[in-house]
């Protein structure tokens, strides 16, 4: 199989699921699927066409809306599954029912955009400190941080 | 038996990275593991969104300092996908000379860690001073031992001169003896093969459903390498074989490593007699085209990916990355399961971090109600001054 | 009489722990660089402890994390007295690139008190080796 028949082959085969299809670059092709159509998607591409490997999870905040990229290997192409969220409800599935080894991605997700991951199977933080602030997502474009003033010890205060 | 929690790390003796696991044990017997990440949490992504796209080249060389310039590869090459940018062979020869160098030292570095964890530390000793040619000829190309900053967007930065190429021919045959040296050693010597074999096992199901990467996965039986599947740079036109094991265990591990580096000599070999002339790099340009890329680099410890978007300014809108130990995480959680408190440092340096078991959280059991806290240092410091009846500001751990 | 003992062997072998603070490694391995063969620091009696309980030098490296900034205080307060802090490259030092981001409180200095400075990025293992030696030439005079 090479990379022209994968994605023939996903745009007829998975026509009902997905939204939008392209391959910009060589051996990279990106679709987008509907929040609720995303696990039986998951599913299709794992079982038919071999993409078992989840490489990661991307947030990316759009200001109008959240979008989750779930990047997906095979041997032959890499494929970004790009789903769509609102950002008054910012929820998603998640798909470690489908792909176990998710599941670090899903808490970073969590801990760095706030969008809350349905049925995670551990909900901890997990790169952020203890003493973090809840309801602060540092990778929100509209969060900014200002660095508190430096002390140069041995200078008069 | 009555089940209990140990707490390892974050603070870790020798080497490497803070990380922290809460391990619980049945007796000897592991039976659940559990990592809390962040202590190396510094926030690069976020940084990266405020820097400029050569700017953030050398913030990515600084995620890592073991495998750098498989992050600046990595970054430059999603960015010059997105300008649509081709890069001069001679340039790209360059940096995938780089790239096998590191592989070599990384690994090398990695063979000397898993000795001392396996408590052979003349090995150690040995791999260690052997590695210091490899760090020789990355100073010798860039002019630096660690960050060799010598990817550019459109390039690298420093030409190869033909006595360098001597050096470097003369550096790798030294390289090669010691390394079948080691292969000798790593797979014969009784001691060592005991203590590996049949520790930490991953099997072919669990390292694919749970994601892992790099030679973790290539020592279960899976021929995943990203420089075949998915050929960046030049690797199309290199030869060279995936190395895979089928022991599933620690072994399997050292046994794919060790043979990845006899590759990467023959590769870096291969790079240096049929280096092509020309140009090494081409220029770029200052603001980048909108649109979105993601690059992909196997990188020593596995699959590296990041993930590039660009809004039409000299600044990324997002740039994701995604180290390969991440990815290894829950398959050494599967690994460490049902194996023994002495092999935890084994088997966590066998995907490659490290860590260890100077102990620095106080977890505190409440036998009652079978609560566990983790107390802060802050709260631990009240409760000793208000037992001790000290005064605020005196010296809390006396000695 | 016993302090000059305790001096004098405090001189001539002075025991490090290493403590990364969030660093990238970069700095890490090059201390672990320095103790293996080409360098050696051991024929100068350095050793690297692992416990900061045996520890008469703390070797910093990287920028302190948000996370580890109470073990950091914690580990310094759990090594006996008296205690030197060497901070090993330009994170330590100041932060370096990671400067402004949200989870750096800055360099080791502004946690812990610091001895010495030793610049790079990383340093080469002789810088710290340079380093370690200078800080005993600071004690020695020091009476």
């Amino acid at each position: 199989m090479n990379q022209a028949e994968i994605f023939e082959k996903i745009r007829t085969n998975l026509s009902a699921q997905i939204t939008d299809i392209s391959m910009p670059s060589p051996r990279r092709i990106f679709v987008s699927v509907a929040p609720e159509k995303l696990i039986e998607t998951l599913k299709i591409l794992k079982d038919d066409f071999g993409f078992y490997h989840l490489s990661t999870i991307s947030g990316l905040d759009k200001i109008t809306g959240f979008e989750v990229l779930y990047h997906l290997a095979n041997s032959f192409v890499s494929l970004t599954v790009r789903v769509q969220i609102d950002r008054a409800k910012p929820e998603i599935i998640s798909i470690c029912e489908v792909i176990p080894g998710a599941i670090l991605y899903e808490r970073e997700i969590q801990d760095m955009f706030g969008i809350k991951v349905i049925n995670i199977p551990d909900s901890r933080p997990l790169v952020l400190p203890d003493d973090w602030p809840e309801g602060e997502y540092p990778l929100r474009k509209d969060w900014n941080y200002q660095p508190p003033a430096e002390t140069i010890p041995g200078e008069e205060q | 038996m009555k089940k209990i929690k140990i707490p390892i790390g974050p603070q870790h003796p020798a080497l490497k990275e803070p990380i922290s696991l809460r391990i619980t044990v049945e007796g000897e017997v592991i039976k659940d593991a559990d990592v809390r990440l962040g202590y190396n949490h510094r926030g690069i992504e976020k940084l990266a969104e405020s820097r400029t796209y050569v700017q953030n080249i050398y913030l990515m060389e600084r995620i890592c300092g073991i495998c750098s310039h498989s992050h600046t590869t990595c970054f430059v090459q999603g960015v010059e996908s997105l300008c649509g940018l081709e890069v001069p062979k001679r340039g790209l020869f360059i940096r995938m000379l780089v790239c096998e160098l590191e592989r070599i030292h990384s690994h090398y570095l990695w063979l000397g860690v898993a000795a001392h964890e396996a408590g052979f530390d003349s090995l150690f000793m040995y791999t260690w001073r052997d590695r210091e040619v490899v760090m020789d000829l990355l100073e010798i190309i860039s002019g630096n031992r660690v960050h060799y900053a010598i990817n550019t967007i459109g390039g690298v930065r420093r030409d190869l001169s033909e006595v360098q190429k001597e050096k470097i021919l003369e550096g790798i045959q030294f390289l090669k003896k010691r390394m079948e040296y080691y292969t000798n050693l790593g797979t014969t010597e009784p001691s060592f093969v005991a203590r590996v074999s049949g520790v930490g096992i991953l099997p072919k199901e669990k390292a694919m459903s749970l994601c892992a990467v790099g030679p973790t996965l290539r020592a279960s039986g899976i021929a995943s390498d990203i420089r075949k599947d998915d050929p960046y740079a030049a690797y199309d036109e290199i030869p060279f074989s995936v190395c895979t094991a089928t022991s599933c265990d620690v072994l399997g591990r050292v046994v794919v490593r060790i043979k990845e580096t006899m590759e990467s000599i023959k590769i870096v070999e291969y790079l240096v007699k049929n280096l092509p002339s020309g140009e090494i790099k081409v220029r770029a340009p200052r603001k980048v085209k909108e649109g979105e890329a993601v690059s992909r680099y196997e990188a020593p410890r596995g699959e590296n990916i990041h993930y590039i978007k660009s809004n039409g300014t000299d600044k990324p809108e997002r740039v994701k990355v995604r180290a390969p130990t991440l990815a290894n995480y829950p398959a050494t959680i599967e690994m460490l399961k049902s194996g023994f408190i002495a092999d935890i440092p084994l088997i966590f340096a066998a995907i490659d971090p490290c860590i260890c078991c100077a102990e620095r959280f106080v977890e505190v059991i409440d036998t009652k109600n079978e609560n566990t806290q983790v107390l802060t240092m802050a709260e631990i410091k009240k409760r000793y001054s208000k037992s001790q009846g000290l005064k605020k500001g005196s010296s809390v751990w006396p000695l | 009489m016993i302090e000059r003992l305790i001096k004098w062997s405090r001189l001539k072998s002075p025991w490090i722990l290493h403590l990364n603070t969030g660093a990238c490694n970069a700095c890490d391995i090059e201390i672990v660089d320095a103790l293996t063969p080409r360098f050696d620091v051991e024929r100068f009696g350095i050793l690297l402890k692992a416990s900061p309980r045996h520890a008469d030098v703390i070797v910093c490296t990287g920028p302190v994390t948000r996370q580890m900034k109470d073990r950091i205080i914690r580990i310094y307060e759990q090594t006996p007295d008296p205690k030197f802090v060497i901070a090993v490259g330009a994170c330590a030092m100041s932060g370096c690139v990671y400067r402004g981001a949200y989870n750096v409180i800055g360099g080791v200095d502004q946690v812990i008190p610091v001895d010495i400075y030793v610049p790079g990025c990383p340093p080469r293992p002789d810088a710290i080796i340079d380093g370690v030696v200078k800080l005993l030439q600071k004690l020695e005079s020091s009476k």
